[in-house]
């Protein structure tokens, strides 16, 4: 076992690391989505010019086919160096390109998979409905088929950034009267097709970056399934933990940097004096160093035998309970002033109550617990 | 970098956890055999990072871990480190010292016992005949040193982070062993003509006891892998897996109590025994939080 990376590794992690600081745009992100979209794909076209972008990507579409350890050094020096959010290509990068990747036909590979890389093609995610959230399995949003096409009609909702997205990865009931897990198609839907009308949800951080979608009488191609009419839920499942695993190193290396700033302004403040709150940094501190050994630890795991273990549902369910405590603790040391907080603001204020997500976004907790209990430790299942 | 066991460390802890369910289960913890001791140290386990040997930390602390899943004799971490930074044979006790008193754990055959004080590896030598009974916990006969001579410090620094080290691997086995209990008891266990674990309120406390015990696990090979590269940071890591590990040992052995419910209160049944080495390994090389404020 060993926790140094290899010399050359070391050598790639300065290449990111001298990029990064000559590059990383000066202004801030915007924070409302339409703005934010522009940065966003202005930023990833820089990234894919610089060699930066699908780093452990197939070469063919783009990418750069090295290995996943360079892929996480990349993140963490992407974090390290306060680069901005990924946001609106979140989708994309994280999870439609990866599920186009192991899924897609050729043809569907090379049309999305380069735009994909170089912010042209902004995705968004349509798999929850108002009656199928932790259950998705009951979604109903249904295609019937005419001649080569399919169309829908129903609604979606949580989708970030359908206001701005040019293409969804939508899941539908494409076999009438099918139950549950059957008859699901995974579908590319373009989104300024005719008869999509998406309605922007306020968040309780104040932003309006996700939204309901309706469709009505939408016409989507045939040619647009992917992965075969009927397999959708092995297709969303096949990078779910993708998802829970390897997808969120930037979030726990930003985790990294606030509870190493919570004990310099403690130990500046002389609250790090106070035994409680002494005790709370030293326990979130070890926690810390302990996700990034469970994430290590994964990677090896995929190195190692090409696949992320089960366990990436304990590193989701660990990592998003810890980020929670820690702005949980951020907040009280700031006492009062947290009140001051209006929307509008981006700040550790911002992240508390976004942070609420975390538990529920991608399966939420009770449900990873579901996962744990019943595919890691051999439980029955309830459902 | 690679924080997962390559395939000779597998079949090494392979081999070690198959030994142990065949000739030190759990269940008989209470009461080894005269030749436990012999036989462990036949297996090498009390010799694995010193020359004859020259494994690493990283194959120790996985070999301890499976040993602590057995609730093993504590004596194994305390000998490790004395005969690794002693050159010396022979076994050590293990010393848990307080301001009042120098408890010993497992003396029996044992000239000398080692703990940690004060960040310190400390060697105490020990009078001939020791009355040693079962104290709190059952698997570890315990004695109190009489007022005894100074203890000697053990020269090399590095002893104290083993030996922490080591017993962080012991509490990672000692959360498992709980974890696979309750999963198990869940498993078979009816109530309301199914098995308990069906029940989400039972699932989720079995599915945190998983989280637990993998989170620990991870940071004692990283700590492990730090302190076999002479790492500046190796202290604080160790100082972390400890932390985490004797919390997952604890709060485990506390869940696997109530997951089996009026059976887990009484003594002839098994969830007590890990509640009270992990009572134990709480007090081995303890770590204060400065260690994880620098």
């Amino acid at each position: 076992m060993r926790f140094q990376f290899s010399d050359e590794d070391q050598r790639f992690r300065e290449e990111c690391r001298d990029w990064l600081e000559d590059n990383i745009p000066r202004e801030k992100r915007p924070l409302n989505a339409v703005d934010a979209v522009d940065f966003d794909r202005a930023w990833q076209r820089r990234l894919f010019d610089a060699g930066w972008a699908g780093i452990n990507w197939p070469s063919e579409y783009g990418g750069r086919g090295l290995p996943i350890v360079r892929q996480v050094i990349w993140l963490e020096e992407y974090a390290r160096a306060h680069a901005p959010w990924i946001g609106s290509n979140f989708v994309g990068i994280n999870h439609g390109g990866p599920t186009l990747i192991l899924n897609a036909s050729e043809e569907q590979k090379a049309w999305h998979l380069p735009r994909i890389l170089k912010g042209e093609s902004i995705w968004c995610q349509g798999f929850s409905e108002p009656g199928a959230g932790s259950d998705l399995a009951g979604i109903k949003t249904k295609a019937r088929i005419e001649g080569d096409e399919l169309v829908v009609n129903g609604s979606k909702i949580w989708t970030s950034y359908a206001q701005v997205a040019d293409w969804q990865e939508l899941v539908l009931r494409t076999e009438e009267g099918s139950q549950r897990h059957k008859g699901l198609s995974w579908v590319i839907c373009d989104m300024r097709s005719p008869g999509i009308t998406v309605r922007p949800i306020q968040k309780i951080s104040g932003q309006t970056e996700f939204a309901q979608v309706f469709y009505d009488d939408v016409r989507i191609p045939l040619a647009n399934v992917v992965g075969g009419l009927g397999n959708g839920w092995k297709v969303a499942m096949s990078t779910l933990s993708f998802e829970r695993g390897t997808g969120f190193i930037g979030e726990q290396v930003k985790l990294s940097q606030d509870i190493e700033e919570l004990l310099d302004s403690a130990r500046a403040s002389g609250r790090l004096g106070e035994a409680d709150i002494a005790e709370q940094i030293a326990q979130l501190r070890a926690e810390v160093f302990a996700l990034r050994a469970m994430t290590y630890r994964n990677i090896s795991e995929v190195a190692r035998t090409g696949q992320p273990g089960p366990e990436a549902s304990v590193i989701r369910l660990f990592s998003s309970d810890l980020r929670q405590r820690i702005e949980r603790l951020a907040i009280a040391l700031a006492g009062e002033t947290v009140l001051d907080f209006r929307y509008g603001d981006d700040d550790f204020i911002t992240d508390y109550l976004l942070g609420f997500a975390v538990t529920i976004a991608g399966g939420s907790a009770q449900i990873q617990r579901d996962i744990i209990g019943e595919r890691l430790l051999g439980l029955p299942k309830s459902r | 970098m690679d924080l997962t066991p390559n395939e000779d460390q597998l079949a090494l802890q392979g081999a070690t956890a198959d030994w142990c369910s065949d000739n030190m289960p759990l269940e008989q913890c209470r009461a080894r055999p005269a030749g436990t001791w012999r036989q462990m140290g036949e297996m090498g386990w009390l010799d694995m990072t010193g020359p004859a040997m020259g494994l690493d930390h990283g194959t120790e602390a996985l070999i301890f871990a499976e040993l602590g899943r057995f609730l093993a004799p504590v004596a194994a971490l305390s000998t490790a480190v004395y005969r690794r930074w002693t050159g010396t044979e022979g076994k050590a006790a293990l010393a848990i010292a307080s301001l009042q008193a120098v408890r010993v754990a497992d003396p029996d055959g044992a000239s000398v016992a080692l703990g940690v004080a004060d960040g310190r590896a400390l060697l105490y030598g020990l009078p001939d005949a020791l009355d040693a009974a079962p104290g709190l916990d059952l698997s570890s006969p315990l004695a109190l040193l009489p007022g005894a001579a100074a203890p000697q410090p053990v020269q090399d620094g590095r002893a104290a982070a083993h030996l922490r080290l080591l017993a962080a691997a012991y509490a990672v086995g000692c959360a498992d062993a709980a974890r696979d209990m309750g999963a198990a008891y869940a498993c078979t266990r009816e109530q309301f003509d199914r098995p308990i674990g069906w029940f989400q309120s039972i699932k989720h406390i079995c599915a945190d006891m998983a989280v637990r015990a993998s989170v620990a696990r991870s940071q004692l090979y990283y700590a492990a892998s730090a302190l076999d590269a002479d790492d500046a940071s190796a202290d604080m890591h160790i100082a972390a897996a400890k932390r985490l590990a004797d919390q997952a040992a604890l709060e485990n052995s506390r869940a696997n109590i109530q997951i089996h419910g009026g059976i887990g209160m009484t003594d002839e049944a098994y969830p007590h025994l890990c509640l009270k080495r992990a009572h134990l390994l709480g007090f081995v090389a303890k770590a204060g939080r400065e260690a994880l404020l620098q």
